[in-house]
């Protein structure tokens, strides 16, 4: 409760404005147009790719489904589903997160504003047209790249401009410490375009044939999700996390032991994806090591991630932000452990080829990535737009939704999944048996997807409505800061309390 | 009917331009971060790792200010 004495206290404090606020207040109005037409067009094709895996998902247990419209034909759609999920959603919330997060860490206002947003633009048109390349079935069949060629450029000349950015406001920091958030982010900056051009290379350009293209296809499918999209999670969760509780990370020599490992091993686990493959057997087995060695940095990032919180789990209750950055950042701890372990071959002698990988790759994605890309617009945007979320109870809503969409998607996949596998390794069990028995849990992924949705639409309401001021407006907004009652007020309760 | 252009065709072309590409980039990238890393160190970076856990933290907002609640409740502390 507020006490009419440290209301007064608060009086005494309100006008106080160091340098230090003025500058922060800065950094963030300078990144405003930028941020927003990132994230604004992450939501939007979050929502597209929704909507196209319901139809997906859809199709699998009703195969007559819009069967009869070829640009709604499963091929296409699922090819569509997992393009706009990873690049429209994951690749855009991923760039604005890291333009927003490194102007932050840096202390410096966002350079190239307008090229930058010009390559926003240029990005998702870029995403678009290969969208429509993959509509009209010009997909080029490799997974992860599925758009069309000339497509491509549109998509990796922006990035260009990003990098530029990132690195700019870098070596103009002013500050003399490098977090451990910003290494995860300029290492996501080299790597991306490394792992894109090399891939696209081997795959769609054709250097190189055969069992080697589907190393490249495979070696990229597995880094753009771990060297793109989870780099960038655990850089939003390494600085989320310990700024909302207020205390510094467990253990920041871990942190960094964990950078350096993620770093080295993760680039070696893609060929796991090729496990009973017509590959050489060494191939694998690097794969499976390197997925194995992955322990490491995951136990590390899990050590500081979870400890960080003891003793800080009430917040979940108060605070949005927290509650998505936790939720992402156990679903990593639980994620990694399941996807290592599934490489395995005596593993993979069950699951592969199964729902059990759809269902991880969806534990990845929607229960990892995505909340800590949500926490980070639930955190960034009051404090970008100067004004306070429209509504508790859709965030709530949002919440709750992702949680528990995930919770079914998840279980039903990898539980169908190892009841698939078993029953495929079992010569006496006809196939058609098989599919009858997924049907139900396909049928269940419809529903967790339609829940994930339903929580994205009341989380796009929210967006919408807290860049369109002047149709709502909070009566008063709590957590800016320009509006910094509460926060003097705290202080002064928690100064009394100290003098006491 | 459209020809599929076959890998083999843009071979000449692409393998070996390809592999000097891919190579030169990633001899030029593994460089350049081997030379960061260095550069880090000498500039000190991992020099005080307890403060530099708190860089996150300012006189605004220090440790022990929670900075997110629900729009319009009550902050918790």
């Amino acid at each position: 409760m507020v006490t009419e004495s440290s209301s007064a206290a608060a009086a005494s404090l309100g006008a106080l404005s160091t340098p230090e606020i003025e500058a922060r207040v800065q950094v963030d109005r300078s990144s405003k147009q930028v941020i927003v037409l990132y994230w604004g067009a992450a939501l939007f094709w979050l929502t597209f790719a929704s909507i196209a895996g319901i139809i997906t998902s859809i199709k699998l247990h009703n195969p007559g489904f819009l069967g009869g419209i070829e640009w709604l034909t499963f091929g296409r759609m699922r090819a569509v589903h997992w393009d706009t999920a990873i690049y429209g959603f994951g690749g855009v919330a991923a760039s604005g997160t890291l333009l927003w997060l490194q102007a932050r860490l840096c202390q410096v206002r966002m350079p190239y504003t307008k090229l930058l947003i010009a390559g926003g633009l240029v990005f998702n048109v870029g995403i678009l047209l290969g969208v429509i390349g993959i509509f009209m079935g010009q997909s080029t069949g490799v997974e992860t790249l599925e758009f069309p060629l000339w497509a491509m450029p549109f998509l990796v000349v922006p990035y260009v401009f990003i990098v530029i950015a990132n690195f700019t406001m870098y070596f103009q920091k002013k500050t003399t410490h490098t977090y451990v958030s910003q290494w995860y982010l300029m290492a996501v900056t080299v790597w991306f375009p490394v792992l894109v051009l090399s891939a696209e290379a081997c795959t769609n350009l054709g250097a190189v044939d055969g069992v080697a293209q589907a190393i490249a296809n495979w070696w990229y499918g597995h880094n753009v999700v771990g060297l793109f999209a989870t780099p960038t999670g655990i850089a939003a969760a390494y600085y989320l996390i310990p700024k909302v509780i207020g205390k510094p990370i467990h253990s920041y020599h871990l942190s960094l032991l964990g950078f350096w490992a993620n770093a080295i091993f993760y680039n070696w686990a893609g060929t796991h994806h090729l496990t009973g493959g017509p590959l050489p057997a060494w191939t694998i087995t690097l794969g499976v090591v390197g997925s194995m060695m992955m322990f490491i940095p995951v136990i590390t990032i899990g050590i500081n991630h979870h400890m960080t919180m003891v003793g800080s789990f009430h917040l979940l209750k108060t605070s949005p932000t927290l509650r998505f950055a936790v939720m992402g950042s156990m679903m990593y701890t639980f994620a990694s452990f399941q996807g290592s372990l599934e490489s395995l071959r005596s593993h993979q002698e069950i699951t592969h080829f199964t729902h059990y990988t759809i269902g991880h790759v969806h534990l990845g994605m929607y229960g990892f990535f995505a909340p800590l890309m949500f926490a980070m617009i639930y955190y960034a945007m009051p404090r970008l737009m100067n004004r306070e979320w429209s509504s508790a109870r859709l965030i709530r809503i949002h919440f709750w939704c992702t949680l528990i969409g995930t919770a079914i998607y998840g279980g039903a996949m990898c539980y169908a999944g190892i009841r698939q596998g078993m029953m495929m390794n079992d010569p006496s069990v006809p196939f058609l048996n098989i599919v009858q028995f997924t049907v139900p849990y396909l049928q269940l992924r419809t529903l967790g997807g339609v829940i994930l949705l339903a929580g994205t639409v009341a989380f796009l309401i929210n967006f919408v409505r807290i860049v369109t001021p002047h149709k709502f407006t909070w009566a008063s907004p709590t957590m800016l800061d320009t509006d910094r009652d509460w926060k003097d007020i705290l202080k002064a309760e928690k100064g009394a309390e100290a003098a006491q | 009917m459209e020809k599929r252009l076959h890998p083999k065709d843009a071979g000449g072309f692409c393998v070996f331009g390809v592999f000097i590409f891919i190579w030169s980039f990633a001899l030029i990238s593994g460089t350049v971060m081997v030379w960061l890393l260095a550069w880090a160190i000498r500039r000190g970076e991992f020099r005080d790792l307890r403060q530099g856990a708190r860089m996150i933290f300012d006189e605004d907002e220090p440790v022990g200010i929670v900075t997110d609640h629900f729009p319009g409740e009550q902050p918790k502390w």
